[in-house]
Formats: C-alpha cells, structure tokens, sequence
C-alpha cells in the first residue's frame, strides 16, 4: 500500500511541480505573487481539452494517449502563456501599485480567466474524450496501481522539467533569468534587457502551468475552478521550497505532492499517539489542510524555506 | 567601565578583546600613528556596542565591532561602502540580532531587545529611504512622535476621551512649535506625499525629536538633499545639539559630517578602525587606504 | 454647517467625491424610491437587499480596520464571516450537536468569543511576516477552517449545516412577536398593484432595524478609533512599518488588535446573517465571500469607514444587478460566471485607474475637538495618489 501511495504521490508530484516552478519564476523575476496561477493552469487544460475536440485521435498512441492528445498538450501549454505574455502586456506592465497592488490585481485577472472559461463551458466536471485504462499488469503484484497515462504524465514532467534546468544553467536566456531573480538592480545596470526577460519568464513560467492543468485534467477531472483549487497548494509547495529557488519550487511541490498523497498513511496515527483515542486520523479529506499548516509552520520557523534566498520577513 | 587615561586614544588594559580586535588585523602599521580602534574610555556614554558580530551566511557584516558614544556630542561614523555602517544602526537599534557582543544605552543592557523597546529606553533612529507616508498631512505624520500617548490605547478612547483630548491638543501645539522651529511650519496640513525629498527628512529630523530622545541615530540624513535644504539640515542639528541632543550620524557627504561632528568615528569591513577628531581622520593613512583600497 | 440648517454650506464643504457618493446615493434612492411606490420592487425584498446591504457593510468595516486602516492583507473574511454565524447557530439552533436552545444574544457573545480566539489563532502567526505571506497564509488558514467545518460532523453536523436557528428577538418580551402582532396595512392609494404589508414585511423590517443597529454602533465606534493616534498608529504602520517601531510604537501588538476588531465585526455580520436566514451551512464560507468584501473596501475607499459603507451597498447593488439582467434574458449566460467577470474587471480596474478607491479619508484624522474639521485640500482630499505599499 505504501508504494502505491508513493507512486501515486510522485505523480500528482509532477502535476504540483509543473506549477510551483512557474510560480516560483512569476515570483522572482516579475516580482509579486501570482494569484492568477491557479487559473493560467485552467487555461491549458481547457484549450487542450477544446483542441483534442477538435483534433481527435490522430491514429496512434503512446503510453494509450493518443498523438492528438499530444498536440493538445501543446495547444495548452502555447494557450497558456500567450493569455499570460497578454495579461502582462494590457495588465500589470502599466499598473505602478507595487507588488501587493500587482497580488490584488492578479485575483481579480484569476476571476477573469475562470468567469470566461465557466462562460464556454458551463461549472460542471468533465474529461477528455481519452478512454480510461486499466492499471499497469507489471506492477500489479507490487500493490502499485498505476496507468500508463500516469506513467506519461510523470515522465512528461521529468522532460520539461529537464528541458528547464537545461535552459537555466546552460542558456544565455537561462543565464539572465538567473541574475535577474538574484538581484534585479544589479541585472538591470549590467544590461540585461530586463523586460525581454520578464516577458520570456511569463512565457515559461505559465507554459509550464498550462502542461500541468492539461495533466491535472489527465489525472483527475476538468472543472473551472480546477486551477484556483490547487493554487493553495501549489503556494505551500513554493514556499516550503523557498522563494526565490526554482529548483527549491521543484523540491518542495515533490515533498507537497507526497506528503498529499500520502495522507491516508495518517488515518491511523491516533493508535501511535499516547493520549488521542484510537480511532482517530487525519483523514483525506485533510490532505489539503495538511498543506496549508505545513505553510504555515514554514512562514514561522523558516520563511526562506528550504532553499531560499534570504528574503524571510 | 575604566580608569580614564592620560591618553585619551588608548584602550582599557584590562579589556581582552579590544586590543585583538578592532582594526589591528588590518592597520598599515604606522609607528607615529594614535592605537587603532574606537575611544573605549568616554564618560557619560549614554549608547555602548561591545563587540558585535553579525554574519549573513558567508558574510560577515560586522566584525567585532565596539564603540561608545559620549552624552552631548554629534559624533560621527563614516566609511567606505560596504563597511557595515547600516547593519551596525540596525544591530544597535534592535532591528537586527546580533550573533554576539551586546548593546547598551544609558548603562542597561538592550540586546535582546525589539525597537520600540529600545526606542523607550532614549534610543530613536531614522532611515535612510523613508517610505512615503500616504493619506496623512504633515502634522498628523508628526503626531506619531511623542510617545506614550494615552491615545494610542485602544481601551482609553473610551474611557477617558477627555484625557485623549488633551494630550492630543498638546502634542499638535507641540508638533506647531517644532514645526516653526525648523521653519517648515508653513507645510503643516500639506500632504506627507505631497513634500520633497529634503523637506521629508527636516519632518522626519523634528519628528523623531518630538519622541524626546537620548540619542538619536541619523542614518544619511543628506543624502539625495539638496545643498539648500542640506545648509538647513546641518543647522537644525547643530541647534538641537546645543539644546542638549546627542547624536550619532552616518553619512557619506564629508563635508556634511566633517563640519557637524566631533569625535569622528571610521568603520571598515565591520569593525572599527579608528576614531578622532575630523582633521585627524581626514589625514590619516589608514582611513585614505580603506577608502581608496575598497 | 449642519445639513439642516445650512445644506447649501455643507455641500459647499464637502470635497468632490464626497459630493459625487452623496449625489448617487441619493440618486439610487429616489430610483428605489420609484420602484417601491410604482410596485416594481416589492417592500419586503426591498427590505432584503437594505439587510443584506447592511451586513456587507459590516464586513467591509471589518476589512477596512485590518485592511485599509493597517495596510494587512486579510484573505480569510469568509472564515470569521462562518465562525460568527456557526457561532451562534451552535448556540442556538435546535439541531445543533453541541448546544440549542441558548438564546440568540448569548450566542453573539459565544460567536464574537470564538472569533476572538480564531483571530488570535491565526493572527500569532502570521502578523510577524510580510505582507505577501499574510495574504497567502490567511488564504490557507481560512481553508482549513472550512475543511474542518465540513468534515467534524459531530462538532458542527459536516455539509448537512445547521437548520433551525431561531430569530433574533426570540424570547424577547415585544419583538419576539412584533411580525404577527403588527397589523396587515393596504396600500392602495399609489399607482401599480396594491401593496400588502403583512407580516413577511414585519419581520423584514425588524431583521433591518436590527442591522442597521449594528451597522450604526460600529460606524460610531470606529470614527472614533479611526481620529485617534491608536488609528494613526495603524496608519503609519501601513505606510512604513518600521518608523512606528523606531519611535516606541510595538507594531506587533497594535497589528494584532486591528485583526482581532476587525474580525469581531466580520462575525456579527456572520451572526445577523445567521438569525436572518435561519440556517447555515459549510457553503458559506466560500472563499468567494472574502473577494467581495475586498471589492467593496477597495471600491469604497481604503481606510474610510464610509467608502466601507459605500462599498457594501455597491456590492449588493452588483450582485442583484447581474440577477436582474439574467431573468430578463438580456445576457444569454448565467448569473454566477457573470457575477464573476464583473468582479474581477472592476478590480482590474480599480487598480489601474483609482486604487484609493472612490471615497479614501478626505480630511485629516486628528481627534474631534482639537482642530477644526474643514478639508485641508478641497479638491482632492488628503489622499495621495495612489493607495497600496509602495514594494519593498
């Protein structure tokens, strides 16, 4: 049970990273907490989702997604940030509120996102036309319940979040986007065409969002509010990770995604604890609230979180 | 803490860490030259730092860092950038904790202590970049200053409004006084926004004044001033220092503190190099090597 | 100049927003005024929106204090919002597992004591961090308030909620029965369809005379803290936190009391809300609550109790305003998408063009008496340009 937990951990992990990093980005470099995140991730989903429509299966499949399902993967990912790179050009590059007049603004382009998208398609659940499979035989004997889509979306994740770290270390871009989330000023007398890398940030940064909503759909269900339901979550793991660290985003949305995962483990904590009655447990329902104290416990003890650069109170 | 000393410049013999510390490490020895590190043998010290040390990760900030600041003086403390001036108000001030060393104002200890404790044992600073104080005119951004406003209790607003009042039509005489002093009383109901930069600093200067305090600690109170308001500036705390105020000032402008403060007290790299009267810091080899050296 | 003897003077005196909020208010009242009257609106749903008005207002007087008076960024309105009707619902209602029966005034003190203890809860922690964090960990907290409410079925009866709150008055000698006693009065002197006010009415205008108590006390209470150096405290601690603290101020403490006042007014907006709709239940404390009690303080004027007013009248206005234009088919989506989009231009908006809101502080706030009250800048108030921290 506990290495079905844990893979289903790792890949609602992938899910919840594919988030933090592009929010932990938002936060470096374009300066404020992006509410609007949650719903940049609805965004993919749902192109992808009208797209596949569209599209349809394309013949072929890998790991029983079909390539169509592919090209709306990309769709979403393009969809995402071109909303993104827009926002910021109409919205916040002309606003001069400082970064918690840019946090209030962000709610209420959130709002915006998830009423437009409600709009098109209504407040009810729905999924891909991808038919649903039935878990892995290989791993079966292990007390791993895993599909093939999940397979696909963990490693779909490792290759984009691979594809980043490339970027990062190893690309004049990467580089500047590097100092600028080190020291901005510093970046900015030395040259660096700062909107140029803000912009290409925004791009990035809810690209990767719109790949995890698409996934997220994958995983679960699409609803409107899918997106703003994570955002919370994906917040805790940023800063548990430390603010300001990408790779710190990446650490803490995998200890999150976990940690969420595998919450059931606790439902039976009462029986190990002296005091509380056996019955009692964290029970799933939870999983989320365990996150948020989680944040909570971080912001008072250690606000630079793991991997953070300093910036605490 | 010692016997006074015929010279005025030597350390006490009986303290340990002033010798090791302190500028030796880094002093170009000069033969003739007065013994490196701050005056440790002032009476009626009314702000003492006693070796502090604060390190930020691989940075050491402040490096042993000692100091006393003389009731009735404005003394200065100058040195390159970098050298840790701004953490060492802050350490002194409560904003920061220091890894070690301590702090006292008036002979009490205040190292552990937050800001506003400090601030009412005598101790008031200022800011270098103060934030813009929105929605406020000047004189209600003075209001704030006096401390110990039976106003400023949520519960007494009710139960003794009268009181309140008082208190309240007295600090705004107060605060119109001081404003006619600095003779910035004609922007009293202006906007705080609506100022400029140099005004904000005489309000901020007449402010932390009305907080009636032992010491206040300057921090750049000229920068970014222009030479009118600055002439200004130098005046007002020239005149405050003669009605009893003791100051200490961190500036880069030299003729600004050269012409204000005496003893001149020079930090670099986080501890003190030396301390002396302007002309003697002016013209001694180490100071021009830390500015020059970087 | 008192609007009665002098009401040419006292417009002449007020400062153009003033006089802007006070010609559309009175507008919208003349046109309510006509609905009424015309029988367009009926008197008791009149009543309904006058109520619920009122207890935006209370909210956005909460925000306001934390909020626009302290600069905190305060995510979990909904929360003390549902603590303060579960509060006295608890205590009150038949069907509640812990208690019942308690009368409804006892259960504002038991709902405004669990507030109290909520914001403490919430407020050790976050109050000592940056304003970013406190709007992210509030939004935290505020969920697993909700969280909790919804799945401790034996502590608050989970998503069943609590039916059977009674009224207000219950138990009191006069109101208690006002609604039945209250004469049934025809009205068929105006034009449109007779008016019939019955007892729905009745107790329509008891649940109003009730808020508007509690809107009135409030209001009175905070225009004092408000004018006093306590408020001028918040004030400075808003702009520039850490000059109140070199000048002796313990920021930490006068933070802490901002959240915890303005959280006890957002649970008596919770509890008039519980004794007015008899039943509570996990749904009200969506989250969504909280965005618009934002909207209407960031509207109205942060950090002016009357644009706090003004803002939840607005929201109301907003909120019946998208239902009209649904059930006239005029927009062909619903109402719940729409309301949604509105709010969130209007805070795009207002954050481009006016962040201070419509109706910011206009005069100065130094305490009543000591200097005379006229405006030191006719035109445009003393409100800077722009509201919101300047980034640190």
């Amino acid at each position: 049970m506990v290495l079905d937990l844990l893979a289903n951990g790792l890949i609602y992990s992938s899910i919840i990273v594919l988030g933090s990093i592009g929010l932990s980005l938002v936060y470096s470099i374009a300066g404020f907490a992006n509410f609007a995140h949650g719903d940049t991730m609805t965004v993919g989903a749902y192109s992808a989702l009208v797209t596949f429509g569209a599209v349809g299966g394309l013949g072929g499949a890998i790991l029983g997604l079909p390539f169509g399902f592919f090209v709306a993967l990309a769709v979403g990912i393009a969809m995402a940030a071109v909303v993104a790179v827009v926002t910021e050009k109409v919205v916040y590059e002309g606003l001069d509120v400082g970064s918690i007049g840019l946090l209030i603004t962000s709610i209420g382009i959130a709002f915006v996102y998830r009423a437009v998208i409600q709009m098109g398609f209504s407040s009810d659940f729905t999924r891909y036309d991808i038919q649903a499979l039935r878990p892995i035989e290989a791993l079966l004997p292990y007390g791993i319940r895993v599909t093939e889509h999940d397979v696909a979306i963990f490693v779909s994740a490792v290759v984009l979040v691979t594809g980043l770290h490339v970027l990062l270390q190893y690309t004049d871009l990467g580089r500047k986007m590097r100092a600028m989330a080190d020291n901005p000023d510093l970046a900015r007398v030395s040259g660096i065409r700062t909107d140029r890398v803000k912009l290409w940030t925004w791009v990035i940064g809810a690209g990767l969002a719109g790949a995890g909503g698409v996934f997220l759909g994958l995983y679960g269900r699409l609803a409107p509010r899918m997106g703003f339901d994570l955002l919370l979550v994906i917040f805790a793991a940023v800063i548990l990770g430390g603010i300001g660290s990408v790779y710190g985003a990446m650490l803490g949305g995998v200890l999150i995604g976990m940690i969420n995962q595998l919450t059931p483990l606790l439902s039976g904590v009462g029986a190990l604890l002296p005091i509380v009655p056996d019955g009692w447990g964290i029970g799933l329902e939870y999983a989320n609230a365990l996150a948020f104290l989680i944040m909570v416990v971080v912001l008072l003890f250690r606000p630079n979180g793991i991997a953070g650069d300093g910036e605490g109170t | 803490m010692t016997e006074p000393q015929p010279d005025s410049e030597s350390e006490s013999a009986g303290d340990p860490t002033s010798a090791a510390t302190a500028g030796a490490a880094t002093q170009t020895a000069s033969p003739a030259s007065p013994r490196s590190g701050a005056d440790r043998s002032k009476e009626d010290v009314v702000l003492e730092a006693h070796d502090l040390v604060k390190a930020f990760g691989a940075l050491v900030a402040t490096d042993h860092a000692s100091f006393q600041v003389e009731r009735g003086t404005i003394t200065g403390l100058i040195g390159p950038n970098g050298a840790g001036k701004s953490t060492l108000f802050n350490l002194v001030s409560g904003f920061y904790e220091p890894d070690s060393g301590h702090v006292e104002v008036n002979g009490t200890d205040v190292t552990d202590l937050e800001p506003y404790e400090i601030a009412d044992h005598g101790l008031i600073r200022t800011f270098q970049t103060p934030r813009k104080l929105e929605g406020m005119t000047v004189r209600e951004a003075m209001l704030v200053g006096p401390q110990r406003q039976p106003g400023e209790s949520f519960v007494k607003l009710f139960t003794a409004p009268d009181e309140v009042r008082e208190h309240e039509a007295r600090n705004l005489a107060d605060v119109e006084r001081i404003l006619g002093e600095f003779e910035i009383d004609h922007l009293a109901t202006q906007p705080a926004t609506k100022i400029s930069g140099g005004q904000m600093k005489l309000v901020e200067l007449a402010r932390a004044m009305l907080a009636e305090p032992d010491i206040l600690l300057l921090d750049e109170p000229a920068a970014g001033v222009n030479p009118t308001l600055r002439k200004k500036l130098a005046e007002q705390i020239r005149r405050l220092h003669d009605q009893g105020t003791t100051f200490l000032l961190i500036e880069h402008d030299m003729e600004f503190v050269m012409s204000l403060a005496d003893p001149v007290i020079v930090l670099d790299r986080g501890s003190v190099l030396m301390e002396g009267t302007p002309d003697e810091v002016q013209t001694d080899d180490r100071v021009i090597d830390a500015y020059l050296g970087g | 100049m008192s609007l009665v003897s002098d009401p040419k003077g006292y417009w002449a005196d007020l400062t153009r927003p003033e006089q802007g909020v006070l010609a559309f208010v009175l507008g919208f009242a003349l046109l309510l005024l006509l609905g009424l009257l015309t029988g367009g609106i009926g008197p008791s749903y009149f009543l309904f929106l006058v109520g619920l008005a009122g207890m935006y207002s209370l909210l956005s007087f909460g925000l306001n204090v934390q909020w626009g008076y302290s600069g905190l960024i305060n995510f979990s309105v909904a929360a003390f919002f549902g603590i303060g009707a579960y509060g006295t619902a608890l205590a009150s209602a038949s069907s509640s597992p812990l208690a019942g029966g308690i009368p409804p005034v006892v259960g504002l003190f038991v709902a405004l004591v669990l507030a109290g203890v909520l914001a403490l809860l919430i407020g050790i922690p976050t109050l000592r961090l940056r304003a970013d964090y406190l709007a992210i960990a509030s939004i935290g907290l505020a969920e697993v308030v909700r969280i909790i409410i919804l799945n401790e079925g034996w502590l608050t009866n989970g998503s069943a909620g609590v039916r059977g709150i009674p009224g207000f008055f219950e138990g009191w000698p006069v109101l208690e029965t006002f609604p039945e006693t209250m004469p049934g009065v025809i009205i068929t002197a105006l034009p449109g369809p007779t008016i019939v006010l019955g007892t729905n009415f009745w107790q329509a205008l008891l649940n109003v005379a009730l808020v508007l108590t509690l809107v009135g006390i409030c209001y009175l209470v905070l225009r004092r803290v408000h004018r006093s150096p306590w408020g001028r405290v918040l004030r400075t601690i808003r702009s520039d936190e850490d000059a109140a603290r070199a000048l002796g101020k313990n920021t930490y403490s006068y933070k802490m009391q901002a959240f915890v006042l303005g959280s006890l007014i957002m649970a008596l907006a919770g509890v008039f809300y519980a004794h007015l709709n008899l039943y509570v239940g996990p749904g009200d404390l969506n989250p969504i609550t909280t965005f618009y009690v934002w909207v209407a303080v960031i509207l109205g004027g942060s950090g002016s109790n009357r644009g706090a007013l003004f803002g939840g009248f607005v929201i109301v206005a907003i909120q019946q305003g998208t239902r009209f234009l649904n059930e006239f088919g005029w927009i062909p989506v619903d109402v719940a998408p729409l309301r949604l989009l509105l709010i969130g231009v209007i805070i795009v908006l207002l954050m481009r063009f006016r962040p201070q809101g419509v109706l910011p502080p206009q005069r100065e706030l130094i305490w009543r008496g000591v200097v005379d009250d006229a405006p030191s800048q006719p035109e445009r108030g003393v409100r800077g340009s722009k509201a919101g921290e300047s980034d640190d």
